[in-house]
Protein backbone atom coordinates (compact mmCIF):
# COMPACT_ATOMS: atom_id res chain seq x y z
CA UNK A 1 0.00 0.00 0.00
CA UNK A 2 2.84 2.35 1.05
CA UNK A 3 -0.02 5.21 1.91
CA UNK A 4 0.53 7.76 3.91
CA UNK A 5 -1.62 9.47 5.84
CA UNK A 6 -1.16 12.62 7.85
CA UNK A 7 -4.21 14.12 10.43
CA UNK A 8 -4.16 16.76 13.25
CA UNK A 9 -0.37 16.99 12.96
CA UNK A 10 1.13 20.25 14.82
CA UNK A 11 4.68 20.66 15.24
CA UNK A 12 6.84 22.93 17.57
CA UNK A 13 9.90 24.44 17.78
CA UNK A 14 10.44 25.17 21.68
CA UNK A 15 7.21 27.27 22.11
CA UNK A 16 6.84 27.92 18.69
CA UNK A 17 4.11 26.34 16.86
CA UNK A 18 4.90 26.10 13.56
CA UNK A 19 2.49 23.63 12.06
CA UNK A 20 -1.34 23.74 12.76
CA UNK A 21 -3.74 20.72 12.94
CA UNK A 22 -2.47 19.59 9.09
CA UNK A 23 -4.18 16.95 6.76
CA UNK A 24 -2.28 15.20 3.82
CA UNK A 25 -3.05 12.08 2.47
CA UNK A 26 -0.46 10.67 -0.29
CA UNK A 27 -1.45 8.05 -2.59
CA UNK A 28 1.03 5.22 -3.27
CA UNK A 29 2.26 5.55 -7.21
CA UNK A 30 1.61 9.21 -7.09
CA UNK A 31 3.70 12.39 -6.59
CA UNK A 32 2.54 14.80 -4.11
CA UNK A 33 3.78 17.97 -3.94
CA UNK A 34 3.53 20.51 -0.92
CA UNK A 35 3.64 24.22 -1.56
CA UNK A 36 4.25 27.63 0.05
CA UNK A 37 6.27 30.46 0.73
CA UNK A 38 9.29 30.52 2.73
CA UNK A 39 8.74 29.96 6.55
CA UNK A 40 5.32 28.33 5.99
CA UNK A 41 6.00 24.58 7.47
CA UNK A 42 6.33 23.16 4.70
CA UNK A 43 9.66 21.49 5.45
CA UNK A 44 8.97 20.90 9.27
CA UNK A 45 5.89 19.28 7.60
CA UNK A 46 7.59 16.24 5.26
CA UNK A 47 10.48 16.09 8.31
CA UNK A 48 7.53 14.94 10.45
CA UNK A 49 7.11 12.23 8.18
CA UNK A 50 9.90 10.49 9.22
CA UNK A 51 10.21 11.47 12.69
CA UNK A 52 13.38 13.79 11.51
CA UNK A 53 11.91 16.84 12.96
CA UNK A 54 12.26 15.39 16.94
CA UNK A 55 15.90 15.19 16.35
CA UNK A 56 16.02 19.31 16.42
CA UNK A 57 16.50 20.49 20.01
CA UNK A 58 13.24 21.38 21.71
CA UNK A 59 11.07 19.84 18.62
CA UNK A 60 8.07 18.62 19.52
CA UNK A 61 4.87 16.85 17.42
CA UNK A 62 1.46 16.05 18.76
CA UNK A 63 -1.30 14.57 15.57
CA UNK A 64 -0.85 11.36 13.85
CA UNK A 65 1.25 10.25 10.64
CA UNK A 66 -0.03 7.06 9.31
CA UNK A 67 2.04 4.57 7.19
CA UNK A 68 -0.11 1.59 5.57
CA UNK A 69 -2.65 2.47 8.96
CA UNK A 70 0.02 2.24 11.14
CA UNK A 71 1.50 5.42 13.81
CA UNK A 72 4.71 6.18 13.03
CA UNK A 73 4.48 8.07 16.65
CA UNK A 74 3.36 4.87 18.53
CA UNK A 75 4.81 4.07 21.24
CA UNK A 76 6.89 1.32 20.17
CA UNK A 77 8.00 2.67 16.64
CA UNK A 78 11.37 2.60 16.13
CA UNK A 79 12.26 5.94 14.28
CA UNK A 80 15.38 4.16 12.28
CA UNK A 81 13.26 1.72 10.94
CA UNK A 82 10.80 4.36 9.91
CA UNK A 83 13.50 6.52 8.37
CA UNK A 84 15.27 3.38 6.72
CA UNK A 85 11.34 2.94 5.23
CA UNK A 86 10.58 6.36 4.42
CA UNK A 87 13.71 7.99 3.09
CA UNK A 88 14.36 11.86 2.85
CA UNK A 89 16.67 13.79 -0.31
CA UNK A 90 17.60 16.86 0.79
CA UNK A 91 17.98 20.69 -1.22
CA UNK A 92 21.66 20.17 -1.51
CA UNK A 93 23.08 17.50 -2.75
CA UNK A 94 25.13 16.08 -0.12
CA UNK A 95 27.39 12.75 -1.10
CA UNK A 96 30.29 11.85 1.40
CA UNK A 97 33.06 14.12 -0.88
CA UNK A 98 35.85 11.59 -0.43
CA UNK A 99 34.03 8.37 -0.66
CA UNK A 100 33.85 6.78 -3.71
CA UNK A 101 30.74 7.01 -5.56
CA UNK A 102 30.33 3.29 -5.01
CA UNK A 103 30.62 3.45 -1.63
CA UNK A 104 28.29 6.71 -1.49
CA UNK A 105 25.63 4.79 -3.02
CA UNK A 106 25.63 1.98 -0.42
CA UNK A 107 26.52 4.44 2.21
CA UNK A 108 23.25 3.93 4.10
CA UNK A 109 23.17 -0.30 3.83
CA UNK A 110 26.64 -0.64 5.34
CA UNK A 111 25.01 1.34 8.50
CA UNK A 112 22.76 -0.92 9.63
CA UNK A 113 24.83 -4.12 8.45
CA UNK A 114 27.65 -5.76 7.12
CA UNK A 115 27.20 -7.06 3.35
CA UNK A 116 29.43 -9.49 1.43
CA UNK A 117 31.36 -6.88 -1.41
CA UNK A 118 29.52 -8.91 -4.15
CA UNK A 119 26.34 -7.79 -2.88
CA UNK A 120 27.08 -4.11 -2.06
CA UNK A 121 27.96 -3.64 -5.83
CA UNK A 122 24.67 -5.30 -7.13
CA UNK A 123 22.97 -3.05 -4.41
CA UNK A 124 24.96 -0.25 -5.52
CA UNK A 125 24.42 -0.85 -9.43
CA UNK A 126 20.70 -0.97 -8.46
CA UNK A 127 20.37 2.01 -7.19
CA UNK A 128 22.32 4.02 -9.46
CA UNK A 129 20.31 2.66 -12.02
CA UNK A 130 17.21 3.31 -10.79
CA UNK A 131 18.48 7.36 -9.85
CA UNK A 132 19.23 7.26 -13.41
CA UNK A 133 22.67 7.76 -12.82
CA UNK A 134 24.55 4.01 -13.55
CA UNK A 135 25.23 4.69 -17.28
CA UNK A 136 26.89 8.18 -16.32
CA UNK A 137 29.16 6.65 -13.81
CA UNK A 138 29.41 2.80 -14.56
CA UNK A 139 33.59 3.70 -15.73
CA UNK A 140 34.50 5.84 -12.27
CA UNK A 141 32.26 4.00 -9.74
CA UNK A 142 35.92 4.38 -7.44
CA UNK A 143 36.10 8.01 -8.17
CA UNK A 144 34.84 10.21 -4.97
CA UNK A 145 31.83 11.15 -5.48
CA UNK A 146 32.38 14.92 -4.82
CA UNK A 147 34.29 15.12 -7.97
CA UNK A 148 30.44 14.67 -9.91
CA UNK A 149 28.28 17.94 -10.97
CA UNK A 150 25.57 19.16 -8.72
CA UNK A 151 23.01 17.45 -10.73
CA UNK A 152 25.04 14.05 -10.91
CA UNK A 153 25.27 14.48 -7.02
CA UNK A 154 21.83 14.93 -6.36
CA UNK A 155 20.91 11.78 -8.19
CA UNK A 156 23.90 10.03 -6.22
CA UNK A 157 22.19 11.21 -2.64
CA UNK A 158 18.62 9.46 -4.45
CA UNK A 159 20.46 6.55 -4.98
CA UNK A 160 22.02 6.45 -1.80
CA UNK A 161 18.59 6.81 -0.45
CA UNK A 162 17.34 4.19 -3.16
CA UNK A 163 19.89 1.52 -1.55
CA UNK A 164 18.26 0.97 1.62
CA UNK A 165 15.26 0.19 -0.14
CA UNK A 166 12.87 2.19 0.70
CA UNK A 167 9.00 2.32 0.44
CA UNK A 168 8.20 6.41 0.20
CA UNK A 169 10.79 9.17 -1.00
CA UNK A 170 10.37 12.29 0.64
CA UNK A 171 12.39 14.95 -0.61
CA UNK A 172 12.88 18.59 0.28
CA UNK A 173 13.52 20.97 -2.55
CA UNK A 174 15.74 18.38 -4.22
CA UNK A 175 16.36 20.43 -7.72
CA UNK A 176 16.29 24.23 -6.17
CA UNK A 177 20.39 24.05 -6.63
CA UNK A 178 20.80 22.85 -9.71
CA UNK A 179 20.71 24.04 -13.30
CA UNK A 180 17.80 23.89 -15.55
CA UNK A 181 19.28 20.31 -17.68
CA UNK A 182 19.91 18.78 -14.07
CA UNK A 183 16.63 20.22 -12.92
CA UNK A 184 14.67 18.36 -15.68
CA UNK A 185 16.59 15.05 -15.37
CA UNK A 186 15.38 15.19 -11.67
CA UNK A 187 11.72 15.72 -12.86
CA UNK A 188 12.04 13.06 -15.07
CA UNK A 189 13.24 10.79 -12.40
CA UNK A 190 10.67 11.24 -10.51
CA UNK A 191 8.18 10.18 -12.80
CA UNK A 192 10.41 7.28 -12.99
CA UNK A 193 10.19 6.55 -9.12
CA UNK A 194 6.45 7.20 -9.30
CA UNK A 195 5.78 3.58 -10.35
CA UNK A 196 7.43 2.22 -7.55
CA UNK A 197 7.20 4.63 -4.55
CA UNK A 198 4.95 6.73 -2.74
CA UNK A 199 6.70 10.50 -3.44
CA UNK A 200 6.27 13.61 -1.51
CA UNK A 201 8.14 16.49 -2.64
CA UNK A 202 8.26 19.94 -1.30
CA UNK A 203 9.36 22.55 -4.09
CA UNK A 204 8.39 26.32 -3.73
CA UNK A 205 8.87 26.04 -7.69
CA UNK A 206 5.89 26.10 -8.41
CA UNK A 207 5.74 24.97 -11.96
CA UNK A 208 8.09 22.37 -10.55
CA UNK A 209 5.09 20.99 -8.36
CA UNK A 210 2.33 21.56 -11.45
CA UNK A 211 4.65 19.43 -14.17
CA UNK A 212 5.56 16.84 -11.44
CA UNK A 213 3.01 16.31 -9.03
CA UNK A 214 -0.35 14.51 -9.06
CA UNK A 215 -1.80 16.08 -6.15
CA UNK A 216 -0.86 19.38 -4.55
CA UNK A 217 -1.05 20.69 -0.75
CA UNK A 218 -0.34 24.61 -0.11
CA UNK A 219 0.18 26.04 3.11
CA UNK A 220 0.42 29.61 4.61
CA UNK A 221 1.54 30.32 7.86
CA UNK A 222 2.01 26.30 9.10
CA UNK A 223 -1.90 25.54 8.22
CA UNK A 224 -3.17 23.67 5.32
CA UNK A 225 -5.14 26.10 2.82
CA UNK A 226 -5.78 23.37 0.04
CA UNK A 227 -5.12 19.92 -0.91
CA UNK A 228 -6.49 18.46 -4.36
CA UNK A 229 -5.68 17.55 -7.24
CA UNK A 230 -3.07 19.54 -8.88
CA UNK A 231 -4.42 20.44 -12.04
CA UNK A 232 -7.64 21.70 -10.01
CA UNK A 233 -5.10 24.12 -8.04
CA UNK A 234 -3.52 25.31 -10.97
CA UNK A 235 -6.40 25.91 -13.26
CA UNK A 236 -9.13 26.37 -11.19
CA UNK A 237 -8.06 26.90 -7.34
CA UNK A 238 -11.20 26.67 -4.85
CA UNK A 239 -9.49 29.06 -2.29
CA UNK A 240 -8.83 32.81 -2.77
CA UNK A 241 -5.33 32.40 -1.31
CA UNK A 242 -4.09 29.81 -3.33
CA UNK A 243 -5.40 31.71 -6.83
CA UNK A 244 -3.78 34.85 -5.10
CA UNK A 245 -0.08 32.44 -4.03
CA UNK A 246 -0.26 30.43 -7.77
CA UNK A 247 -0.92 33.81 -9.86
CA UNK A 248 1.64 35.89 -8.32
CA UNK A 249 -0.32 38.24 -6.52
CA UNK A 250 0.61 37.22 -2.79
CA UNK A 251 2.79 39.26 -0.55
CA UNK B 1 3.79 40.76 -5.41
CA UNK B 2 7.29 41.22 -7.26
CA UNK B 3 7.46 43.67 -10.18
CA UNK B 4 7.97 41.03 -12.22
CA UNK B 5 4.55 39.91 -11.80
CA UNK B 6 3.02 43.07 -11.61
CA UNK B 7 3.92 43.74 -15.12
CA UNK B 8 2.48 40.41 -15.87
CA UNK B 9 -0.99 41.25 -14.61
CA UNK B 10 -0.77 44.99 -15.87
CA UNK B 11 0.07 43.61 -19.33
CA UNK B 12 -2.68 41.03 -18.75
CA UNK B 13 -5.34 43.76 -18.06
CA UNK B 14 -4.23 46.13 -21.18
CA UNK B 15 -4.49 43.00 -23.63
CA UNK B 16 -7.95 42.17 -21.85
CA UNK B 17 -8.66 46.43 -22.87
CA UNK B 18 -7.32 45.45 -26.59
CA UNK B 19 -9.83 42.57 -27.29
CA UNK B 20 -12.94 44.93 -25.49
CA UNK B 21 -11.64 47.55 -28.35
CA UNK B 22 -11.05 44.96 -30.90
CA UNK B 23 -14.76 43.86 -30.09
CA UNK B 24 -16.21 47.15 -30.58
CA UNK B 25 -14.70 47.92 -33.60
CA UNK B 26 -15.94 44.86 -35.11
CA UNK B 27 -19.42 45.80 -34.29
CA UNK B 28 -19.27 48.97 -35.31
CA UNK B 29 -17.85 47.35 -38.75
CA UNK B 30 -20.89 45.10 -38.83
CA UNK B 31 -23.32 48.15 -38.11
CA UNK B 32 -21.36 50.61 -40.65
CA UNK B 33 -22.01 47.26 -43.05
CA UNK B 34 -25.59 47.34 -42.67
CA UNK B 35 -25.90 50.76 -42.62
CA UNK B 36 -24.47 51.15 -46.14
CA UNK B 37 -27.01 48.56 -47.48
CA UNK B 38 -29.94 49.65 -45.99
CA UNK B 39 -29.17 53.81 -46.85
CA UNK B 40 -27.72 52.45 -50.07
CA UNK B 41 -23.90 54.03 -49.37
CA UNK B 42 -21.58 52.26 -51.73
CA UNK B 43 -18.58 54.73 -50.13
CA UNK B 44 -19.05 53.73 -46.87
CA UNK B 45 -19.40 49.51 -47.36
CA UNK B 46 -16.43 50.29 -49.22
CA UNK B 47 -14.58 51.81 -46.01
CA UNK B 48 -15.57 48.73 -44.23
CA UNK B 49 -14.10 46.73 -46.57
CA UNK B 50 -10.69 49.24 -46.29
CA UNK B 51 -11.17 48.54 -42.02
CA UNK B 52 -11.01 45.57 -41.98
CA UNK B 53 -7.39 45.72 -42.35
CA UNK B 54 -6.99 47.47 -38.96
CA UNK B 55 -8.96 44.68 -37.53
CA UNK B 56 -6.73 42.19 -38.61
CA UNK B 57 -3.74 44.09 -37.47
CA UNK B 58 -4.95 44.32 -34.18
CA UNK B 59 -6.30 40.79 -34.35
CA UNK B 60 -2.30 39.76 -34.79
CA UNK B 61 -1.02 42.00 -32.36
CA UNK B 62 -3.08 40.45 -29.40
CA UNK B 63 -2.31 36.91 -30.82
CA UNK B 64 1.24 37.76 -30.19
CA UNK B 65 1.04 39.57 -26.80
CA UNK B 66 -1.25 36.35 -25.30
CA UNK B 67 1.58 33.66 -27.24
CA UNK B 68 3.99 36.18 -25.08
CA UNK B 69 2.60 36.00 -21.93
CA UNK B 70 2.16 32.25 -22.12
CA UNK B 71 5.83 31.63 -23.19
CA UNK B 72 7.27 33.84 -20.30
CA UNK B 73 5.16 34.10 -17.35
CA UNK B 74 3.80 30.45 -17.28
CA UNK B 75 -0.17 31.74 -16.55
CA UNK B 76 -1.89 29.71 -13.90
CA UNK B 77 -5.65 29.37 -12.13
CA UNK B 78 -7.72 32.84 -13.10
CA UNK B 79 -4.73 34.46 -15.37
CA UNK B 80 -4.34 31.01 -17.27
CA UNK B 81 -7.96 30.81 -17.92
CA UNK B 82 -8.46 35.00 -19.40
CA UNK B 83 -5.63 34.38 -21.24
CA UNK B 84 -6.86 31.15 -22.65
CA UNK B 85 -10.10 32.65 -22.90
CA UNK B 86 -8.83 35.67 -25.10
CA UNK B 87 -6.52 33.53 -27.04
CA UNK B 88 -10.09 31.88 -28.34
CA UNK B 89 -11.76 35.17 -28.70
CA UNK B 90 -9.62 37.10 -30.47
CA UNK B 91 -10.22 34.84 -33.76
CA UNK B 92 -14.08 35.48 -33.02
CA UNK B 93 -13.93 39.37 -33.11
CA UNK B 94 -11.74 39.03 -36.02
CA UNK B 95 -14.19 36.73 -38.06
CA UNK B 96 -16.59 39.27 -37.25
CA UNK B 97 -15.07 41.88 -38.83
CA UNK B 98 -14.24 38.98 -42.08
CA UNK B 99 -18.67 39.15 -41.82
CA UNK B 100 -18.74 42.96 -41.79
CA UNK B 101 -16.53 42.75 -44.91
CA UNK B 102 -18.36 39.77 -46.76
CA UNK B 103 -21.89 42.20 -45.76
CA UNK B 104 -20.05 45.47 -47.21
CA UNK B 105 -19.31 42.78 -50.56
CA UNK B 106 -22.11 41.11 -50.93
CA UNK B 107 -24.00 45.16 -51.31
CA UNK B 108 -21.34 46.42 -53.39
CA UNK B 109 -21.76 43.32 -55.93
CA UNK B 110 -25.64 44.34 -56.28
CA UNK B 111 -25.95 47.97 -55.18
CA UNK B 112 -27.29 48.78 -58.42
CA UNK B 113 -29.72 46.46 -58.47
CA UNK B 114 -33.75 47.19 -57.22
CA UNK B 115 -34.26 45.97 -53.55
CA UNK B 116 -37.14 45.12 -51.47
CA UNK B 117 -38.26 46.62 -48.13
CA UNK B 118 -39.36 43.42 -46.46
CA UNK B 119 -35.94 42.10 -47.01
CA UNK B 120 -34.40 45.16 -45.81
CA UNK B 121 -36.17 45.24 -42.84
CA UNK B 122 -35.80 41.81 -41.82
CA UNK B 123 -32.22 41.89 -42.29
CA UNK B 124 -32.08 45.27 -40.21
CA UNK B 125 -33.75 43.75 -37.70
CA UNK B 126 -31.09 40.40 -37.72
CA UNK B 127 -28.48 43.15 -38.08
CA UNK B 128 -29.77 44.81 -34.71
CA UNK B 129 -29.77 41.46 -32.62
CA UNK B 130 -26.28 40.67 -33.95
CA UNK B 131 -24.78 43.36 -32.90
CA UNK B 132 -26.45 43.51 -29.28
CA UNK B 133 -25.08 40.15 -28.80
CA UNK B 134 -21.47 41.24 -29.25
CA UNK B 135 -22.65 43.93 -27.00
CA UNK B 136 -23.84 41.19 -24.41
CA UNK B 137 -20.78 39.12 -24.70
CA UNK B 138 -18.12 41.97 -24.58
CA UNK B 139 -19.83 42.99 -21.51
CA UNK B 140 -20.16 39.69 -20.20
CA UNK B 141 -16.18 39.81 -20.11
CA UNK B 142 -15.62 43.22 -19.05
CA UNK B 143 -17.94 42.74 -16.14
CA UNK B 144 -17.35 39.15 -15.63
CA UNK B 145 -20.73 38.47 -15.54
CA UNK B 146 -22.77 34.88 -16.20
CA UNK B 147 -25.93 36.00 -16.31
CA UNK B 148 -24.91 37.78 -19.56
CA UNK B 149 -23.26 34.66 -20.38
CA UNK B 150 -26.49 32.60 -20.50
CA UNK B 151 -28.54 35.38 -22.29
CA UNK B 152 -26.81 34.99 -25.31
CA UNK B 153 -27.88 31.66 -26.53
CA UNK B 154 -31.60 33.23 -25.56
CA UNK B 155 -31.04 35.95 -28.24
CA UNK B 156 -29.43 33.83 -30.82
CA UNK B 157 -32.87 31.86 -31.87
CA UNK B 158 -34.43 35.30 -33.29
CA UNK B 159 -31.43 35.53 -35.26
CA UNK B 160 -31.58 31.73 -36.39
CA UNK B 161 -35.61 32.45 -36.95
CA UNK B 162 -35.26 35.11 -39.48
CA UNK B 163 -32.45 33.50 -41.04
CA UNK B 164 -34.45 30.89 -41.66
CA UNK B 165 -37.75 33.52 -42.55
CA UNK B 166 -35.42 35.69 -44.99
CA UNK B 167 -35.53 32.32 -47.88
CA UNK B 168 -39.44 32.88 -47.75
CA UNK B 169 -39.36 36.42 -48.53
CA UNK B 170 -36.68 35.69 -51.10
CA UNK B 171 -38.94 33.42 -52.90
CA UNK B 172 -41.64 35.91 -53.17
CA UNK B 173 -39.40 37.79 -54.80
CA UNK B 174 -39.16 35.47 -57.72
CA UNK B 175 -41.85 37.28 -59.97
CA UNK B 176 -38.90 39.75 -61.00
CA UNK B 177 -35.60 39.00 -62.31
CA UNK B 178 -33.29 41.24 -61.19
CA UNK B 179 -35.20 41.62 -57.28
CA UNK B 180 -34.60 38.26 -57.20
CA UNK B 181 -30.83 38.29 -57.97
CA UNK B 182 -30.19 41.18 -55.24
CA UNK B 183 -32.58 39.00 -52.65
CA UNK B 184 -30.39 35.71 -53.41
CA UNK B 185 -27.92 37.41 -52.53
CA UNK B 186 -29.28 39.12 -49.15
CA UNK B 187 -29.41 35.22 -48.26
CA UNK B 188 -25.95 35.25 -48.07
CA UNK B 189 -25.99 39.08 -46.07
CA UNK B 190 -28.54 37.14 -43.32
CA UNK B 191 -26.10 33.90 -43.13
CA UNK B 192 -23.47 36.12 -42.26
CA UNK B 193 -25.37 37.55 -39.60
CA UNK B 194 -26.18 34.46 -38.20
CA UNK B 195 -22.93 33.93 -37.94
CA UNK B 196 -21.84 36.85 -36.23
CA UNK B 197 -24.25 36.18 -33.76
CA UNK B 198 -23.18 32.09 -33.43
CA UNK B 199 -19.45 34.26 -32.98
CA UNK B 200 -21.25 36.06 -29.96
CA UNK B 201 -22.28 32.67 -28.27
CA UNK B 202 -18.81 31.24 -28.83
CA UNK B 203 -17.26 34.25 -27.36
CA UNK B 204 -19.81 34.04 -24.18
CA UNK B 205 -18.75 30.33 -23.82
CA UNK B 206 -15.26 31.73 -23.25
CA UNK B 207 -16.32 33.45 -20.78
CA UNK B 208 -18.34 31.17 -18.98
CA UNK B 209 -14.91 29.10 -19.07
CA UNK B 210 -13.00 32.23 -17.77
CA UNK B 211 -15.22 32.55 -14.74
CA UNK B 212 -16.49 28.82 -13.70
CA UNK B 213 -13.10 26.90 -15.53
CA UNK B 214 -15.06 24.97 -17.08
CA UNK B 215 -16.43 24.35 -20.81
CA UNK B 216 -19.89 23.86 -22.06
CA UNK B 217 -21.39 24.86 -25.87
CA UNK B 218 -23.77 26.66 -25.25
CA UNK B 219 -25.66 25.62 -27.91
CA UNK B 220 -24.36 23.14 -30.72
CA UNK B 221 -25.91 21.43 -34.26
CA UNK B 222 -26.61 18.00 -32.39
CA UNK B 223 -27.90 19.02 -28.88
CA UNK B 224 -29.81 22.28 -29.31
CA UNK B 225 -29.69 23.42 -25.96
CA UNK B 226 -27.62 22.64 -23.62
CA UNK B 227 -28.12 25.33 -20.69
CA UNK B 228 -30.81 24.41 -18.18
CA UNK B 229 -32.45 25.94 -15.05
CA UNK B 230 -29.21 24.52 -13.12
CA UNK B 231 -26.78 26.53 -14.57
CA UNK B 232 -26.06 28.57 -12.29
Amino acid sequence: MRRIEVSGLSAWFGRKQVLHEVGLVAEPRAVTAIIGPSGCGKSTLIRCINRMHEEVRGARVEGKVLFDGTDIYAPDADPVDIRRRIGMVFQRANPFPTMSILENAVAGLRLGARFPRAELEGRAEQALRAAGLWEEVKDQLSEPGGKLSGGQQQRLCIARALAVEPEVLLMDEPASALDPASTLRIEELIQELKEDFTLIIVTHNMQQAARVSDSTLFMLYGEVVEFGPTEEMFTRPADKRTEDYVTGRFG
Amino acid sequence: MSETRRGFHEELERVELEILGLGDLAERAVGRAVDALVTGDADLATAVVAGDDEIDERYLQIEQRILRLFALQTPVASDLRLLSAMLHIDPHLERIGDQAVNIAKTYLAVHDLPTSPIVVSHIQEMAGIARSMIRTALEALRRRDRHACLRLPEMDDPVDRLNLGMYQEVALLAPDPDRLRWGLRMLLVARQLERVGDNAVDIGEQVWFLLTGEFREFTDASHPVIIGPDTD
